[in-house]
């Protein structure tokens, strides 16, 4: 790929990322809100597919931009007044929250953006799927099945809590 | 190698998660505020993964690792949102400065 159509494209995933996450955030209707994650999550996983991490972008469409959108919305809309612009959304702490999200971003892209990383100019074995399902079953099967046993107790969990109790 | 500098991806991130810290604190419902957390988690991973590029592209850590916060992040959402119909059928609302119990 050319440097050229690069930047284009690393400009266009940072904008789908960047101005849907603010509207998330700030918009009145919520059921609104919960339908702007979905340009953010397929922003990130075109960011994934600009850094070489083909498995890991279609993880992030089928569970984030899938699964959690759609309980989330699924919430929003079995509990009241989601949708309803009229109720204020959000608390009085605006200006303090602006400064605080405000100083930790600038400060993070301050510390993280200088060029002190050692960056390789290594290129990513071919096939990352492979190489990372070998991984995952090979030197990283202890995190793999300590997720799965997560996964797993969150199920249970979130049954448990959910249900009504019987009078 | 790619064109794109590491610390563009770095500041999408921060970018992302400062917009994330500011959903979680100014946002009333709870559901609200679990959107500016999936926000923040993806900001952590777009780094992982930036990090992984950049770095060192040979070891499948930070992939493994991104994974891992997918699941945790899909538990999350499960159990929060549990959590929440528990308390809309308790409380009858969402919102967060409703839940002042402990300070009774």
């Amino acid at each position: 790929m050319s440097a050229n159509l690069q930047y284009a494209l690393f400009a266009v995933v940072a904008a789908s990322v960047l101005v849907p996450a603010l509207l998330v955030v700030t918009s009145r209707n919520l059921v609104r809100a919960g339908f702007w994650l979905l340009p953010v999550f397929l922003g990130v996983a075109a960011a994934f597919v600009l850094l070489g991490a083909d498995f890991l972008a279609a993880v992030q469409v089928l569970i984030y931009a899938g699964a959690i959108t759609v309980l989330l919305i699924f919430v929003l809309m079995l509990t009241r007044g989601a949708g309803n612009p009229q109720v204020r959304q959000s608390n009085r702490m605006i200006p303090w929250a602006l400064l605080l999200s405000g100083a930790v971003g600038v400060l993070t892209a301050f510390v993280l953006g200088r060029e002190f990383w050692p960056v390789t100019t290594e290129t990513p074995v071919p096939g990352f799927t492979r190489a990372l399902g070998e991984g995952l079953l090979t030197t990283w099967l202890f995190s793999f099945e300590l997720a799965s046993v997560l996964l797993l107790a969150a199920m249970v969990g979130a049954i448990v809590i959910a249900r009504r109790e019987e009078p | 190698m790619s064109a794109i500098p590491l610390s563009w991806y770095l500041g999408l991130a921060a970018a992302l998660f400062a917009v994330g810290l500011f959903g979680v604190i100014t946002r009333r419902n709870a559901v609200a505020v679990l959107m500016g957390v999936e926000l923040m988690l993806n900001a952590a991973n777009l780094n992982l993964v930036a990090f992984w590029r950049y770095l060192r592209p040979g070891v499948m850590e930070a992939p493994v690792f991104v994974l891992v916060v997918v699941t945790i992040a899909a538990a999350e959402a499960a159990v929060g949102l549990a959590i929440v119909l528990s308390v809309f059928r308790n409380f009858h609302g969402v919102e967060v400065e409703r839940l002042d119990l402990m300070k009774q």
